[in-house]
């Protein structure tokens, strides 16, 4: 289990004065579940940007799987195999719960795009995610209604209607109940130990420490240190980051 | 086995049908029955308009830009190359679909307001164009086309036009039906809702919009062209003006952008409101000021238009509790617990 995942190097981005990425040469680990923490600031949701395509490094490379993906339009990334939740979660908000999830069907001839989107095929597979995240009994209903973890659960099953081997959570667990938490770390277990790999940008350490196999510490735009929990927790260099002192 | 909702809407959508088709032998007089073919024209218009401004939520204001290419394009076509007029109007809106694609690729890049702006842009430099190259395009004196039926008396002529536009009304109502209920279609939906979301799931997002505004541009301009051949006449003043692109849009907000019959609604609305203020107002600019009040009034009460707020009071009255979202008792949550445990 060595393939390689998502790999950066060099990875800057800056906007205006203040260098939100700087020359990041990072990597992550397929089959894994990888964890990317740091302090407020320190540009994850920014790299995480760079590497999904949805802004443009200024220098430096992204690569998947040993291809470069590098500005890549975002579309072309996902189809390569890579699924990402947003960190104030996105959803479409006057959808219903089942629209929502048939917009991430994908497909690429004339003919299949101009098959009906209800289609038996497509309804089965979606009621079949939402099942697993627990929400099938709300697949009527626009998902502006939903509650915020109602919402997170259907941006997480739309992300995997796409089929997706890697995906890359921004903070699955902000702004989340404890209950919901729990099912939300459940059921990323269970994808990846059914082959899909896990990149995580989280904020509540107990859960990065219990969930991950692979850390990876930003600060200041740079990886500052990466290994397993137990190695992270007692890196000196981590807790400067984190306590400042 | 059909439900009964669908029965119902296949005997409206019937009904609705022979009663267009039926308008003809309706209308008092040739006056009446030529107001009904420009509420046809809007018809056709505000449907086109509805292929990139409903789907995408990309809220064009230029649509004008494509109907007076298309009546030109029609006219110049007839008059300089000899073309006979029906296969002018189909290589004019083809040639209006090619240069559609440049034009979309240069003004699809920005959103919201700067989109409104670029496609405004469009209808004004088409009309200085059109205007100061008077020796091409005859410029503020017009530009006569010849009739496709010279033998037709005006009556005639205006019951096929009548007839023209419906059908071309039908193709692009069925076009936009099928877009509707087809996978492209839900892409572009999500683009409306949030595009960087629906690229993230891997909708090729900037295609997505290119073809359906080029849809929308083709639409149009067949409505144009058509409308060159009922009409005669034609001037840029009146072909490139901005009060055509903001009538669809008006019509389509009015009708409801998320419905199939929408925009038809809306331009039966507007397009006999605006006939009407013409007639007994005409010497004033009157119909302008009630357009205004309409959009304002649409805005503020309907937002999503009529057929959404009329289902809305349907749903209120006939059907409570089916819209909202089922309760859970704190029984069935501690049960559902108790199965995931």
């Amino acid at each position: 289990m060595t393939r390689r995942s998502v790999e950066t190097v060099g990875l800057t981005k800056a906007f205006g004065g203040v260098v939100a990425v700087d020359d990041a040469t990072v990597a992550f680990q397929d089959g894994k579940i990888n964890a990317l923490i740091g302090p407020n600031g320190s540009g994850k949701t920014t790299f995480f940007n760079c590497v999904t395509g949805m802004i443009k490094p200024d220098a430096g490379r992204a690569m998947y799987r040993g291809q470069d993906i590098t500005s890549r339009s975002p579309h072309r990334i996902a189809r390569a195999g890579i699924g990402r939740s947003f960190q104030l979660c996105r959803i479409f908000p006057r959808m219903t719960v089942l629209e929502n999830m048939l917009v991430a069907v994908r497909t690429t001839s004339l003919r299949a795009q101009l098959a009906s989107s209800h289609n038996r095929g497509d309804i089965d597979r979606a009621r079949g995610w939402l099942r697993r995240v627990g929400i099938d009994h709300l697949e009527g209903v626009e998902a502006r209604n939903l509650s915020y973890g109602q919402q997170k659960l259907l941006e997480l099953a739309g992300v995997l209607m796409g089929d997706p081997e890697t995906i890359m959570l921004d903070e699955p667990a902000g702004g989340v109940n404890p209950a919901l938490i729990e099912r939300i770390a459940a059921l990323v277990r269970q994808l990846n130990q059914e082959g899909r790999t896990f990149l995580i940008v989280e904020h509540n350490m107990d859960l990065v420490m219990s969930l991950s196999d692979h850390v990876v510490v930003f600060d200041r735009g740079r990886p500052i240190a990466a290994g397993p929990p137990p190695v992270i927790r007692a890196d000196p260099r981590v807790l400067e980051a984190y306590l400042g002192v | 086995m059909p439900s009964v909702s669908s029965l119902l809407r296949l005997s409206a959508l019937v009904a609705g049908a022979a009663l267009a088709l039926s308008f003809p032998m309706l209308a008092p007089n040739p006056y009446i029955l030529s107001a009904g073919v420009v509420v046809a024209s809007y018809a056709v218009f505000s449907t086109s308009w509805n292929f990139v401004g409903g789907f995408t939520g990309y809220i064009s204001l230029g649509h004008g830009a494509y109907v007076g290419l298309g009546a030109y394009g029609t006219g110049l076509l007839v008059i300089k190359a000899g073309l006979p007029s029906f296969a002018a109007l189909l290589l004019s809106a083809a040639l209006v679909a090619a240069l559609a694609v440049p034009i979309g690729i240069a003004s699809l890049r920005v959103r919201g307001a700067s989109f409104v702006i670029v496609s405004i842009s469009l209808v004004l430099i088409m009309l200085l164009v059109f205007q100061s190259w008077a020796s091409f395009t005859g410029g503020s004196n017009g530009l006569v086309v010849p009739r496709p039926f010279p033998g037709l008396r005006r009556p005639d002529h205006h019951l096929v036009f009548f007839y023209l536009f419906c059908a071309l009304l039908a193709v692009a109502l069925l076009s936009w039906w099928i877009i509707d209920r087809s996978r492209f279609g839900m892409g572009l939906k999500a683009i409306r809702e949030d595009e960087d979301k629906a690229q993230s799931l891997g909708t090729p997002t900037f295609t997505f919009k290119l073809l359906a505004f080029v849809a929308s541009a083709t639409f149009t301009a067949l409505g144009g062209g058509l409308y060159a051949l009922w009409f005669g006449d034609l001037d840029p003043v009146f072909q490139f003006s901005i009060l055509t692109g903001a009538y669809m849009v008006l019509m389509a907000l009015l009708g409801g952008v998320r419905h199939l019959f929408g925009p038809l609604l809306g331009a039966l609305v507007v397009g006999s409101a605006l006939e009407y203020f013409k007639v007994e107002y005409g010497s004033t600019q009157l119909h302008l000021v009630a357009t205004g009040l309409l959009l304002a009034v649409v805005v503020l009460f309907m937002p999503d238009g009529i057929i959404p707020a009329l289902s809305d009071v349907y749903k209120r009255l006939f059907r409570p509790g089916a819209a909202s979202i089922r309760e859970e008792t704190a029984a069935e949550l501690r049960s559902q617990a108790e199965v995931r445990r």
